[in-house]
């Protein structure tokens, strides 16, 4: 009588339950308590997520889960974004998109990255989905302004465009005329990516006057400064913004105009954009900065006073993306003005020359760390580093999640003591219990390893480059780190023995890349006969591995785990090692 | 034959520039430094883009990890800002100017000439070849190649001109042989 209670909960009642669980881990925890659970739990889901776009096919995610709507789909390896994985390797939407189209008329939301997306696909977006509300596009590529045209004219619903980092092929800028005059529901509009010459600002205008629930609004560059007024005197409610080029003959009444309409912005709490910026117009922001809680000003190449005088009037601020044109001292202000900041990124101006231009050294990152409480995602780019810094940073931060550092000369030791960078690392892996995502640079013996594999048992992502000496660097990784997803490795002296030994380890995470290592072609062929449900792809340049001896290491190695089995829209040099242990060649 | 002419890429205005960077000289006469650099396996292209751009001085591709399209906005607008400058519109760092001095071997005066007006080598080359009086029928005899910061010689048609011509590295030192 009791057993039979536990599962008398009608379908209803739990489907009520699981609605209030939106996360995707707590779903996939929820659909393995049991069959009854696995079922409801499918029937519900209503936004999907792959990781790993070739981890699954599309027809097994639409047999899985029948009523969803929303799908975020990622493509390519991050090291993609250097250049590392050539054009052509994959990530093709479009297969996805023909078999929604099919089955899911009522999807609503897309959402993708690192994909290569085509007019067509997007085409067929506009086509299939009557109540697509929802597209979001980072750093994807493949697709021009026709396609934009094509979303534009047909998806009455469309709530939100958003290009994050796209390449897109500016045809004509005439593509937002498309949206019809009908048309009202617009709320956010992300557009900074997009390159044309010419902006059609009068149909921008006009749409941005209509849309009267208009909340993002990130504009181009190609939207000058003395447009902007006219476009922001009918978006007073908008609570995101980013300019276009900040940069105009300095006019007073150009000025006054701006700074009036800006004023009049009170939901304002993020900006971004100001490219080309003039220290001249910068005060315009000034009465919206005490409530900014997010400023992008990585493209704003305005030096330290100026950074310094902006920073200084945001005491909100959360959240900010800056040049190291920002410096030390700018970052000392930062660290006394900004007690709320979440997270920084500072970029550098000049990343290829070969020696500094600007005063942004450690001391900065040691500021902020010391001043700012809340601390907690940090992407750092600077010339030198000491143990004694990032320790003095790990103790004074252990909140961090995301520490990402990069000493743009590979191999640079600690500049006090010549040292590697080993123990101050170790100390961030050691202090920080929650870290989830961390990428090492400077000078890097294995024992930077052992550390990470003693001390990271959170760590989900981890970057590395030019670091290391032997196989047990990384296999202190693979055999440490228990919640590992994601390692990418560039240029590290690791082998066969290693990635062998720990083959098992990689089932259980999404991905690993490794490149200009010295992995065998034999490991490869090895590795992907044993281990069937991981995809062992060899990217080589240089022509097919097998015209080389085996024991030659290959160009680069990506290795994800997968239920799909091996793809199928691989180019001509990439090889995939599949339990023949032979070359399948596409 | 060899003309020697130096072109030097510094701000204008500055009298020094410790290193030649511009070259003037036949083919044959030059010793282009075989080793190419990072220029191989199909990373050359006409387009600046992603895949042919390397952080020069180690030929290595993607490093330092910038994403690709941040790089492209900023140089964009660092390229602007800085023939702004030029201009008189606004001040800023002038260390990157687009400006190219140049000097010919047993010529006192030194010329100017403006790499952000030419779209390609070809341009450059013909500008330079009208400005140095260099017949036409000799041009075929003439190859452009430069000398880098490390002092290899490289051949000028290697390096997409989009790239030669925004690389700060390569402003700073480059030498061309032509």
């Amino acid at each position: 009588m009791h057993k039979k209670m536990a599962f008398s909960f009608p379908d209803e009642v739990l489907e009520h339950v699981f609605s209030f669980i939106q996360s995707d881990k707590d779903r996939n925890a929820v659909s393995m308590v049991c069959k009854s659970w696995y079922e409801i739990e499918r029937w519900c889901r209503r936004k999907v997520f792959v990781g790993n776009c070739y981890a699954v096919s599309p027809r097994m995610v639409i047999r899985r889960f029948p009523e969803f709507r929303s799908i975020e789909l990622k493509g390519k390896p991050h090291f993609a974004d250097f250049n590392l994985v050539p054009d052509g390797w994959g990530g093709y939407v479009f297969p996805w998109i023909a078999e929604m189209a099919g089955a899911y008329p009522w999807l609503e939301e897309i959402r993708l990255k690192r994909m290569v997306v085509t007019d067509e696909s997007l085409e067929l977006i506009a086509k299939s989905f009557k109540n697509f509300k929802v597209l979001v596009l980072s750093s994807c590529e493949g697709f021009s302004t026709d396609g934009l045209a094509a979303i534009a004219a047909s998806c009455k619903n469309l709530k939100e465009l958003d290009l994050r980092d796209c390449e897109v092929d500016d045809l004509s800028a005439h593509w937002l005329s498309h949206f019809p005059e009908t048309y009202t529901s617009l709320v956010s509009l992300n557009i900074s990516c997009l390159g044309s010459d010419e902006a059609s600002f009068s149909a921008l205008e006009r749409l941005v006057r209509r849309c009267t629930n208009l909340k993002t609004l990130r504009l181009n560059r190609a939207v000058p400064l003395d447009k902007i007024a006219n476009i922001l005197r009918h978006a007073p409610q908008l609570v995101e913004f980013g300019t276009g080029t900040y940069t105009a003959d300095v006019r007073p009444d150009v000025y006054s105009d701006l700074a009036g309409v800006l004023s009049s912005c009170k939901e304002l709490k993020s900006l971004s954009g100001f490219w080309d910026v003039i220290p001249d117009y910068l005060p315009a922001i000034y009465p919206v900065c005490s409530k900014l809680t997010s400023l992008n000003l990585s493209y704003a190449t305005i030096q330290s006073p100026d950074l310094i005088k902006l920073v200084s009037h945001c005491p909100n601020l959360q959240r900010l993306l800056v040049l190291d044109y920002i410096e030390d001292s700018g970052l000392e202000v930062l660290a006394s003005s900004c007690k709320d900041l979440q997270e920084l990124r500072v970029f550098p101006s000049d990343p290829f020359g070969a020696e500094p231009n600007v005063s942004l050294t450690e001391q900065g990152l040691v500021a902020v760390s010391l001043g700012c409480p809340k601390l907690q995602s940090v992407l750092y780019f600077c010339r030198r580093m000491s143990n004694e810094a990032l320790v003095t940073i790990a103790r004074s931060r252990p909140n961090f999640t995301r520490f990402r550092l990069c000493i743009i000369e590979p191999k640079t030791a600690d500049y006090l003591t010549l040292e590697p960078l080993d123990v101050g690392f170790g100390a961030i892996v050691q202090y920080c219990k929650d870290l989830r995502r961390l990428s090492l640079s400077g000078l890097l013996t294995d024992r930077v390893f052992e550390y990470i594999g003693t001390y990271a048992k959170k760590l989900e992502m981890l970057s590395v480059a030019f670091a290391g000496d032997s196989d047990l660097g990384l296999h202190h990784v693979l055999s440490g780190c228990e919640s590992l997803r994601k390692l990418e490795i560039r240029d590290c002296p690791f082998g066969d023995k290693a990635l062998l030994a720990n083959a098992a380890k990689l089932e259980t995470m999404r991905s690993l890349w490794i490149s200009s290592c010295a992995v065998s072609f034999a490991a490869c062929k090895l590795l992907g006969q044993k281990m069937p449900r991981l995809n062992v792809e060899v990217i080589d340049e240089r022509g097919p591995p097998d015209s080389r001896p085996e024991n030659c290491p290959v160009d680069k190695l990506y290795i994800y785990r997968s239920i799909a089995g091996p793809r199928f829209d691989m180019p001509p040099f990439v090889w995939t090692m599949d339990e023949d242990s032979g070359l399948r060649l596409s | 034959m060899c003309m020697e002419l130096q072109l030097g890429l510094a701000p204008p205005g500055s009298d020094t520039w410790s290193r030649p960077l511009l070259k003037l000289g036949l083919y044959e006469d030059i010793n282009v430094n075989s080793k190419k650099r990072g220029f191989d396996h199909g990373y050359l292209e006409d387009e600046f883009s992603a895949a042919s751009f390397k952080n020069y001085e180690k030929g290595l591709v993607g490093w330092p990890p910038v994403k690709t399209w941040r790089r492209k906005k900023l140089r964009c607008q660092v390229h602007n800002h800085m023939t702004a400058a030029e201009n008189g519109c606004c001040g800023g760092r002038a260390s990157n100017s687009t400006y190219v001095k140049v000097k010919m071997e047993g010529v006192v005066i030194a010329r100017k000439i403006d790499i952000s007006i030419h779209q390609s080598f070809e341009t450059l080359t013909t500008t330079l070849m009208t400005m140095f009086d260099i017949f036409d029928e000799n041009r075929r005899s003439f190859k452009l190649t430069y000398q880098d910061k490390e002092g290899d010689w490289l051949i000028a048609e290697d390096v997409p001109w989009r790239f030669w011509c925004s690389s700060c590295d390569l402003g700073r030192s480059g030498y061309f042989c032509l």
